[in-house]
């Protein structure tokens, strides 16, 4: 029996993403060509989105800003977006570190259904057009899991996802580290924003 | 360029234990093969970040993890070249003799069939051959062994400041023993503590397997082929040989590879389910599980966090190295918190904190949102301090690794991993939080807190014994029902101490491989 050398099997798939989002920036379509883009590049560029519909992303904006204040400007959508689209294994999402079963857009689209289900409940209207200051009971509500209505996944789960994925990007950045006065102090720096 | 169609020993996984087997068989004169599904991972690939340190985590098929203290298995897991290893923190310290001894000491648990004194001579030679950096007279818990080679890693404010309120209860702290280099050690660098670790070290100075055992196994000609993932042993020609394993290569082809020894190190969650999910020839409860207890007794440890700020003061928690800068094992005494707590604790002070990420500043208060969350973190990252005590969690037989519903590569069932804390258990990680706040109370922490309970380290559901009617593997982690099968990993223990378990896992491969090696298939 023969067997055939694999070595480097996954190389091809390590390289792209060596030129993509190790630099911080993923593959997106802008008015039909293909470009690398930081997910803020992404977002004022107006960059198509390919799991998420644009209301999920308006809302997963909407509920990220609430989060972390400077994550819609970030370009969160557009960040989960492209990660949703990769294969698990390459995925920069925290969800990954959750141990919530795949595939992940599943669980984000639940989620935001579930809180635009419980805002358009409590609040009267769809999330992302009530004001963060009106959504804070309803936000509060969702790690300790006392938010009602709820059918999605566990509220807790979906509320520290979306908070890390928008920490990520507000505060995991070099420009993030520089702003807080924190050194990045790099081995190998990350060619543009983490 | 072709594999070879057989070799001596095939090796299944090539994390810190694949490694070292690899190194020391290959090393012997054996051929050797390691099969690994995750990329072949290069320390240039080790970028400083922790978002992009996601990748190194697990990415095969999920691993579905329940009970009522599940466990953490996707921040717990790793893959490709270096396995966890390549991104682990490198706090080594050693078990303590009475880890060894508890069901005959308390009647609890269970006991390993060697004593610490049979594993000392590996772990003295292991810190030698790595480089362990630390103080073993600071240490005053610290059992029988050899000094460390190196000098303690450099301490930073943070460290200062948390050791104060240890020291105002008279409690001790010492610097923490670690696998990092603090002065330049056979040829690789000293430690900068710029705290990437966690997005794993690319000079050199923790010792992962890519600077460590990697390339002792290459030079001394093992093989090692990534994108293949095992998904079963190959019986023999009766029920106590494996004739080798079958894998699926990243091209899908479903492949088999024969040797002479199959040595299984694909982590303490994919052992387990790779010998459960063998269920070819006579296997038919799995490989190696004529006990039943292949999956079972699996362990991991509590973790109980305390913070608090010290406004007065920059704590530089962004210094030192994401282990710990210092430690304090006054409380490993399995009784010692008293209260109904039974189990060992062991506090870590002083990680290094990023912003972002799972052990990040912002997950320090998970609870804070929008402006509170915004004047959290102006404050948190210049004055948060913060203290993990590990606790033990007691060997349960219905703790578990089992199969699931879900299939993965060569529609082969992936694990499912079943955990619930002891009561016992749980009351240490209590006991440890409500002792932590007043610990960081009386050095002038102003407004502390503790998290919630977490998970680290996985332990059991693969453990050596002396009799093969209760355990699955003999002290060399030699199968006790498939003459040429070793496991190996920290799967092997019978209990889990509250010690970090590499340095053990590093001792006990170390010993498992040179009997393989002395005594090939005898
Ligand atoms: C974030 C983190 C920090 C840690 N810090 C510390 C610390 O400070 N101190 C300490 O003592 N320990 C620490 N650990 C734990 C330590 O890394 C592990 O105990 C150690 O790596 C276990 O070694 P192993 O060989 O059993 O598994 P690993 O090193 O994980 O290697 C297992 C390998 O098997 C491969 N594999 C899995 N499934 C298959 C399959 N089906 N076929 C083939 N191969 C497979 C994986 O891809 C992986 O490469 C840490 C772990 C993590 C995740
Ligand atoms: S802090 Fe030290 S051990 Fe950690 S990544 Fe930097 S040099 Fe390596």
């Amino acid at each position: 029996m023969q067997i055939e050398q694999a070595f480097d099997g996954l190389a091809p798939n390590r390289r792209t993403l060596l030129k993509s989002a190790a630099f911080g920036l993923f593959a997106f379509k802008v008015a039909g060509a293909d470009m690398l883009l930081s997910p803020a590049e992404a977002r004022a560029r107006r960059a198509a989105l390919s799991k998420l519909s644009a209301e999920d992303a308006a809302r997963l904006e909407a509920f990220g800003e609430a989060l972390v204040p400077g994550a819609r400007a970030a370009g969160l959508a557009h960040f989960v977006d492209a990660n949703l689209a990769r294969p698990h294994g390459e995925s920069l999402l925290t969800v990954r570190y959750l141990d919530v079963l795949p595939p992940h857009h599943t669980f984000y689209k639940a989620g935001l259904a579930a809180l635009d289900a419980a805002s358009r409940a409590v609040l009267g209207g769809p999330f992302e057009g009530v004001s963060a200051a009106a959504a804070r009971p309803l936000i509060a509500a969702m790690l300790p899991g006392t938010i009602a209505p709820w059918t999605g996944p566990p509220p807790a789960l979906f509320y520290l996802a979306v908070r890390s994925d928008a920490a990520d990007l507000v505060y995991g950045t070099r420009a993030a580290f520089a702003r807080m006065q924190v050194p990045y102090m790099a081995h190998i720096e990350p060619a543009t924003d983490w | 360029m072709k594999l070879p169609e057989r070799t001596d020993a095939v090796i299944v996984g090539a994390g810190a234990a694949g490694n070292l087997y690899a190194a020391v068989l290959a090393e012997s004169g054996k051929s050797v093969l390691v099969l690994d599904p995750g990329p072949a991972w290069k320390s240039a690939d080790l970028i400083s970040s922790s978002i992009w340190s996601r990748r190194l985590r697990w990415g095969g098929p999920a691993i579905e993890s329940t009970g009522r203290h599940a466990f953490g298995a996707g921040f717990n897991t790793g893959w490709g070249t270096g396995g966890a290893a390549l991104h682990h923190y490198g706090t080594w310290p050693r078990l303590m003799p009475s880890d060894f001894t508890m069901k005959a000491d308390f009647g609890k648990g269970l006991d390993w069939p060697i004593s610490y004194d049979d594993l000392r001579p590996f772990y003295d030679r292991i810190q030698e051959e790595v480089g362990l950096s630390g103080d073993a007279e600071a240490e005053v818990w610290r059992p029988a062994g050899a000094p460390y080679p190196l000098p303690p890693l450099q301490q930073f404010a943070q460290a200062r400041l948390l050791a104060r309120g240890f020291h105002a209860l008279d409690m001790k702290t010492a610097p923490s023993p670690m696998a990092i280099l603090s002065q330049d050690y056979k040829g690789r660098p000293a430690c900068l503590y710029d705290g990437w670790c966690d997005a794993g070290c690319p000079t050199g100075a923790l010792a992962n397997p890519l600077v460590t055992f990697h390339p002792r196994a290459v030079k001394a000609g093992a093989r090692f082929l990534n994108g293949a993932h095992v998904t079963q042993l190959v019986p023999g020609k009766t029920a106590r040989t494996a004739a080798g394993v079958e894998y699926i290569d990243s091209t899908g082809t479903r492949r088999t590879a024969l040797a002479d020894m199959v040595i299984l190190a694909a982590s303490t969650i994919a052992n387990p389910a790779i010998l459960l999910g063998s269920t070819g020839g006579d296997w038919s409860q799995g490989a190696g599980n004529s006990s039943g207890l292949v999956g079972r007794y699996f362990m991991t440890h509590s973790i109980a966090s305390v913070y608090g700020f010290f406004d007065g003061e920059e704590t530089e928690n962004y210094m030192g190295v994401t282990g710990a800068q210092a430690t304090n094992m006054d409380h490993y005494g399995k009784e010692s918190l008293g209260g109904g707590a039974f189990g060992s604790l062991q506090w870590q002070l002083a990680p290094t904190m990023k912003p972002n990420d799972l052990l990040g500043v912002a997950m320090a208060r998970a609870d804070l949102f929008g402006p509170e969350l915004t004047a959290f973190m102006d404050r948190a990252v210049h004055h948060l301090a913060v203290m993990f005590g590990f606790g033990e969690g007691l060997p349960l037989l219905e703790n578990r690794v089992e199969l699931s519903d879900r299939t993965g590569p060569g529609g082969v069932k992936t694990p499912r991993v079943v955990h619930t804390f002891a009561p016992e258990s749980v009351k240490v990680s209590q006991s440890a939080a409500q002792l932590g706040l007043k610990i960081i109370t009386a050095g002038g922490a102003a407004q502390p807190w503790a998290g919630p309970m977490a998970t680290a380290h996985m332990m059991g559901g693969t453990i050596m014994g002396s009799e093969a009617r209760t355990s699955v593997t003999d002290s060399f982690g030699r199968s006790h029902d498939i003459d040429n099968l070793i496991i190996a990993g920290p799967g092997l223990f019978p209990t889990a101490g509250a010690m970090n378990p590499n340095f053990t896992n590093h001792a006990l491969a170390l010993r498992g491989a040179e009997h393989a090696a002395a005594r090939w298939l005898s």
